[in-house]
């Protein structure tokens, strides 16, 4: 029996894709996240966490939480996502299942502002110090506004650094 | 592990009695490879400110400047990437992006002042030293990020071509009109091209995306006749095209054919905002391309427009000088249905005469004149009154409104215009065999290069440097050009050569017509007298001001009877401007 | 922390570290009782970058997020962009980009054996590794036109033919190596020296290998035979003849054992590259790159690296940029959640070699 049918059985599977002969894709939902990638691991043979990574929806109000894991026997690897509201971005740690989540969860902490219920680590700075902004993966942390304000243009010596001025009459030309 | 480990290791004095790997810098300088990208060189003659490098490169180094004391010449901005190095990546993507491959790359790499600022220059403009090096990374043309290969345009076979008159163009499908309009960098140079400065950069991305409403509502923004211009425009702006210079231009004319013929209801598509109607009214003499543009906006304007056409059907040359197989009626019907839907009067066959002009003048508030240029030039040389000699653009409009007209089996056309190629082409139709005499080259002839070679592959026979000197008759009802052959004399650089008659020479041929196509002329002897007097006219053709305002206050002129260009898109950009003029005249405030 | 103990950073700039990071370590006498790693010092958001930028503005981006071995970047996100666009490349291409791929990953190997014996105070094959590397270097440099920052490998296939003559150059370089390596041996593997203090020295307990998603050479050390070369294979490495190099000491000198076998696997993989190497087109033409959309999708492509899998998440939304690219540099895991577990019980002095041989690498774990 093909995978999707056995995790169509037990969990509720919303999409299913075979991307490449080695890599599925299901998306599922908040609540059968965590059974589904601890079936995949202890009946699957999918023992290996590979990644934990994280896509905004802004637009339709909802993270997406993406689970690559990889099984060493078969040599597949299998995406399990699913979407998170934006607002209250709450969900559960997995790192007793697999210790490297520990950091990932930490990492997706900082840059994207899930809160992970249970992981004791993620409140410690990883990549960021000192930051006072919104999470800055998200889709609406805009970097240039962010460093216009706090760095502002960069000075120049003799004055040739007038890059906007040029580009403001290019664009003037290019209108004509 | 024993004494052998131990002693092992001192092996590396060896490396005593050998030579460094490294080389003494800066005594032996060390030359790049062929492809290293280094700082760069531009060809300032070549390139022409596209801005392509600037739009591509990641990180901004480029910007676009206006360089002083240097003259732009046709489809250049005169603008020219200025290269911030403190920026630049040396990723070359500038280099693979460059249409006219002048952006180039050298293979120096080392180059130390002390002042950061001076590693802010203009390539080939702000001399650096290293402008003649000859190894550096280049464009390879089939693998940089240009594609310059047009999509081909299917035609009618020849052979098949002259046996009707079908629409020779066949016209591209969606796969391929796509992908030809996916060539377009978007660097607008071509809108400086265009008489009626269209939208180019825009519908051509509409259409590459698949968006053929939007891009449909772009080209209606300023010109009311796409689907015409579509077909047979003279097409500026594709030699303006900076893919052209190294490549095929991008297909302009033939993207907005495909997408303009897509919709055959143009009410549905066409989004517009009529305004408030207005209370002045606004008389519109020659219903051609120019008149029923100046028509379509000021009807939309709230304006009464009246259009008055001495033919029996509208759209002036368009519909009487252009053949059918390059531009075919429905689709000029569909255009017009379209424009008049707006709330305009049409008055056909109303031929307008002093008197009535006067009282149009009372009548209206403005009075916008796009007559044409309905009167052809003659020979000038004896003999010509011959009733076997016929005049194009009398041939062409009785063959257009179908009236009979009879041109036998040989035919000879004088000329080397675009009319006279139609001349040419719609004659081989009518099973005659066809020579086109030319007083100059091929290569001189103003006409479409695309017509001449279409002429040419339906049979068409073309004859160089001929001048005709006299028209004599011939038996059976035949009739006799006597010619004598010229010489190209150089008229100095920049200058086209003038043929030069070679004296002493004749010859003679015996066809059964002899088509004129040189040329027309305005025929304004409609106009009264007081007015008459009034106009200023300036070799041949109504001066205009900017806003197309005639010398007499309220009157309007456009078209081929005010500029020289003499193509539709001229005369679309007349009725265009001529309409802002007419609302700021209304208004009180030209 | 208690009063016996002393609290010791290590980095963020140390010569044992092959970039910027620190290490916190809770010490007692000379040995660890509690390390923590720290990274940031190189974030230069290069994911967040990417999803500001149209496809082909990322294209000389990516190769700068791991500096040694920049072109499994670019490759993986070639790949990544042709599978999500559906673009074929031709077979040549494949090939190049294989050569690619091993001739970055020789000189960085070639850099790494002689940086695990700078880890020691064993400074001399330091020089000869940065040394020898420059004969691969001036091979990209002919090949690419740069030396380190390649931006070659492009979506599509890749930028340029090889030169005439490449192929002889190459293998005289490869020659040349060759004939290299005994003098290195004799100074490394067969130093007593080296040899008392990476014997036996961090084993990975067998069991966290597969649960911490451990992988590339500090997996093989472990006898498990991960090589995506070989597991799931890209680009032309299916046509190609080897087997995974795999040692069973699970300790730093296997690490070493199995990355010097791994030379010797390279230099033959290039000349089965060569040998074998196809003739014909090596790019297909992209779409308009300035206006490069692609269809919404989602794939994970991954390669073999140096260090380990090396992976690319990327999410497409239909429009011209990407939605987003996360880059799973094999780092990530070894340097934070394997390095702070494997360094708990060790000398202060094996620090260095420690984390040479996990191969380290900070820009990819910030990106």
């Amino acid at each position: 029996m093909e995978l999707v049918e056995r995790l169509k059985k037990k969990f509720e599977v919303i999409g299913f894709k075979k991307q490449r002969k080695d890599l599925f894709i299901v998306e599922t939902t908040k609540k059968d996240l965590i059974p589904m990638l601890f079936y995949l691991k202890e009946y699957e043979g999918f023992r290996t966490l590979t990644l934990i990574s994280y896509v905004d929806w802004i637009e339709e109000g909802k993270f997406q939480l993406s689970y690559i894991l990889w099984n060493s026997r078969t040599k597949d690897n299998i995406i399990v996502e699913f979407r998170l509201d934006r607002e209250k971005p709450d969900f559960e740690t997995i790192y007793r299942m697999w210790p490297q989540a520990e950091a990932y969860e930490r990492e997706i902490h900082e840059m994207f502002g899930v809160n992970f219920e249970g992981n004791p680590t993620q409140h410690e700075e990883l990549i960021l110090e000192d930051w006072d902004d919104i999470p800055p993966m998200r889709r609406d942390f805009d970097t240039l506004k962010y460093s216009m304000e706090r760095f502002g243009e960069r000075e120049s010596k003799s004055g040739i650094n007038i890059r906007k001025e040029i580009s403001e009459q290019y664009d003037e030309w290019r209108r004509k | 592990m024993g004494l052998k480990e131990v002693l092992k290791p001192l092996g590396a004095w060896r490396q005593i009695a050998r030579r460094p790997h490294t080389i003494l810098v800066p005594t032996i300088k060390r030359e790049a490879a062929e492809r290293y990208r280094g700082f760069h060189v531009n060809d300032l003659e070549k390139c022409i400110g596209c801005g392509t490098c600037a739009a591509v490169c990641p990180n901004e180094a480029i910007d676009m400047v206006k360089v002083e004391g240097f003259e732009a010449k046709k489809g250049d901005s005169g603008y020219r990437p200025r290269i911030d190095y403190g920026r630049c990546c040396w990723c070359a993507l500038c280099v693979d992006s460059c249409p006219t491959t002048s952006l180039k790359m050298t293979n120096e790499y080392i180059w130390i002042r002390d002042v950061p600022e001076d590693f802010v220059y203009i390539p080939g403009y702000d001399i650096k030293g290293f402008e003649d090096k000859e190894k550096g990374y280049r464009k390879d043309k089939e693998h940089g990020l240009t594609n310059y290969n047009r999509v081909p345009m299917r035609e009618l076979d020849p052979g098949e071509r002259v046996k009707s008159f079908a629409e020779v163009v066949i016209g591209y499908t969606e796969e391929e009109a796509r992908k030809e309009a996916d060539r377009c960098v978007g660097c607008g140079l071509c809108i400086a091209g265009c008489p009626d400065r269209m939208h180019i950069p825009d519908y051509i991305r509409a259409i590459a995306s698949g968006e053929y409403e939007r891009s449909v509502n772009i080209m209606y923004e300023n010109n009311p006749f796409a689907e015409l211009c579509g077909k047979v425009c003279t097409r500026r702006c594709e030699s303006y095209c900076s893919i052209g210079h190294e490549g095929d231009p991008v297909a302009i004319r033939w993207l907005k054919r495909f997408a303009t013929e897509r919709f055959s209801d143009l009410k549905e598509v066409i989004k517009v905002r009529k305004q408030e109607p207005k209370d002045k009214s606004v008389g519109i003499i020659g219903a051609g391309p120019g008149g029923l543009t100046a028509a379509y906006y000021l009807s939309l304007k709230g304006y009464k427009v009246t259009v008055y056409e001495a033919m029996p059907e509208v759209g002036g040359m368009t519909m009487a000088g252009i053949p059918k197989y390059r531009f075919p009626f429905p689709s000029l019907k569909k255009q017009v249905d379209f424009i008049l839907s707006h709330g305009a009067d049409l008055k056909l066959n109303y031929y307008v005469d002093p008197e009535k002009f006067r009282e149009l003048m009372k009548r209206h508030d403005a009075i916008y004149l796009g007559v044409g240029l309905m009167k052809p030039w003659n020979l000038g040389v004896p003999g010509e009154e011959h009733p076997n000699v016929i005049y194009a653009i009398d041939f062409l409009r009785k063959v257009n409104f179908n009236e009979p007209v009879e041109i036998g089996k040989e035919v000879v056309v004088i000329g080397g215009g675009d009319v006279a190629m139609d001349a040419a082409r719609v004659s081989r139709r009518m099973g005659a065999r066809v020579t086109i005499a030319y007083r100059r080259r091929k290569i001189d002839m103003p006409a479409d290069h695309e017509e001449i070679e279409g002429a040419e592959e339906e049979g068409v026979e073309i004859w160089e440097k001929i001048i005709p000197l006299r028209v004599e008759d011939a038996p059976e009802g035949k009739v006799k050009l006597v010619y004598g052959k010229a010489k190209m004399v150089d008229q100095g650089p920049g200058k086209r050569p003038k043929p030069v008659l070679i004296e002493g020479e004749e010859y003679e041929m015996v066809v059964d017509r002899i088509i004129v196509a040189i040329g027309q002329q305005a025929d304004l002897s409609f106009l009264p007298e007081e007015i008459e007097e009034k106009l200023e006219v300036e070799r041949g053709r109504i001066k205009v001001n900017e806003r197309q305002m005639t010398s007499i206050p309220g009157l309007f002129a456009g078209g081929d009877v005010a500029n020289r260009v003499a193509d539709a898109i001229s005369a679309i950009a007349d009725g265009l401007r001529a309409v802002k003029g007419i609302e700021l005249y209304l208004k009180g405030e030209l | 922390m208690s009063k016996e103990e002393v609290r010791l950073f290590i980095g963020p700039q140390h010569p044992g570290i092959t970039g910027n990071m620190s290490i916190e370590l809770l010490l007692k006498g000379d040995t660890i009782t509690w390390a923590k790693t720290h990274i940031g010092y190189l974030h230069r958001a290069f994911e967040k970058l990417m999803e500001r930028r149209i496809f082909i503005k990322s294209f000389p981006l990516v190769c700068r997020i791991c500096v040694p071995e920049p072109d499994t970047n670019e490759e993986n996100f070639a790949r990544g962009l042709e599978e999500l666009a559906g673009i074929e490349i031709p077979e040549r291409a494949k090939w190049i980009r294989t050569l690619v791929l091993e001739l970055s990953r020789l000189q960085m190997l070639i850099m790494w054996y002689g940086g695990i014996a700078g880890s020691m105070g064993l400074s001399t094959p330091v020089q000869w590794g940065i040394g020898d590397r420059d004969y691969i270097l001036d091979l990209f440099e002919e090949l690419t036109g740069a030396r380190i920052y390649h931006i070659y490998i492009m979506p599509g296939g890749v930028r340029k033919d090889l030169p005439d003559g490449f192929e002889e150059k190459v293998l005289r370089a490869m020659d040349m190596i060759e004939k290299k390596l005994p003098e290195y041996d004799e100074i490394i593997m067969e130093n007593a020296v080296v040899q008392k203090r990476l014997k036996g020295l961090a084993k990975i307990p067998k069991g966290w290998v597969e649960e911490m998603g451990i992988t590339g050479p500090v997996a093989r050390a472990c006898g498990f035979p991960f090589d995506v070369r070989k597991d799931s294979p890209y680009e032309a490495y299916d046509q190609l003849d080897f087997d995974v190099i795999t040692e069973e000491g699970c300790d730093v000198w296997s690490m070493l054992l199995v990355r010097r076998r791994e030379i010797d696997l390279s230099i033959k993989l290039i000349r089965q590259i060569i040998d074998k190497m196809p003739k014909g087109e090596f790019l297909t033409r992209l779409p308009n790159v300035l206006y490069w959309k692609i269809p919404s999708g989602e794939t994970y492509v991954k390669s073999e690296s140096t260090r380990g899998e090396f992976g690319y998440y990327m999410v497409t939304d239909g429009s011209d940029k990407p939605r987003r690219v996360h880059v799973k540099g094999p780092s990530f895991i070894h340097g934070i959640t394997l390095a702070e577990r494997l360094l708990v019980g060790q000398n202060i002095a094996d620090v260095a070699p420690i984390l040479v041989a996990l191969q380290i690498c900070p820009p990819e774990m910030e990106r």
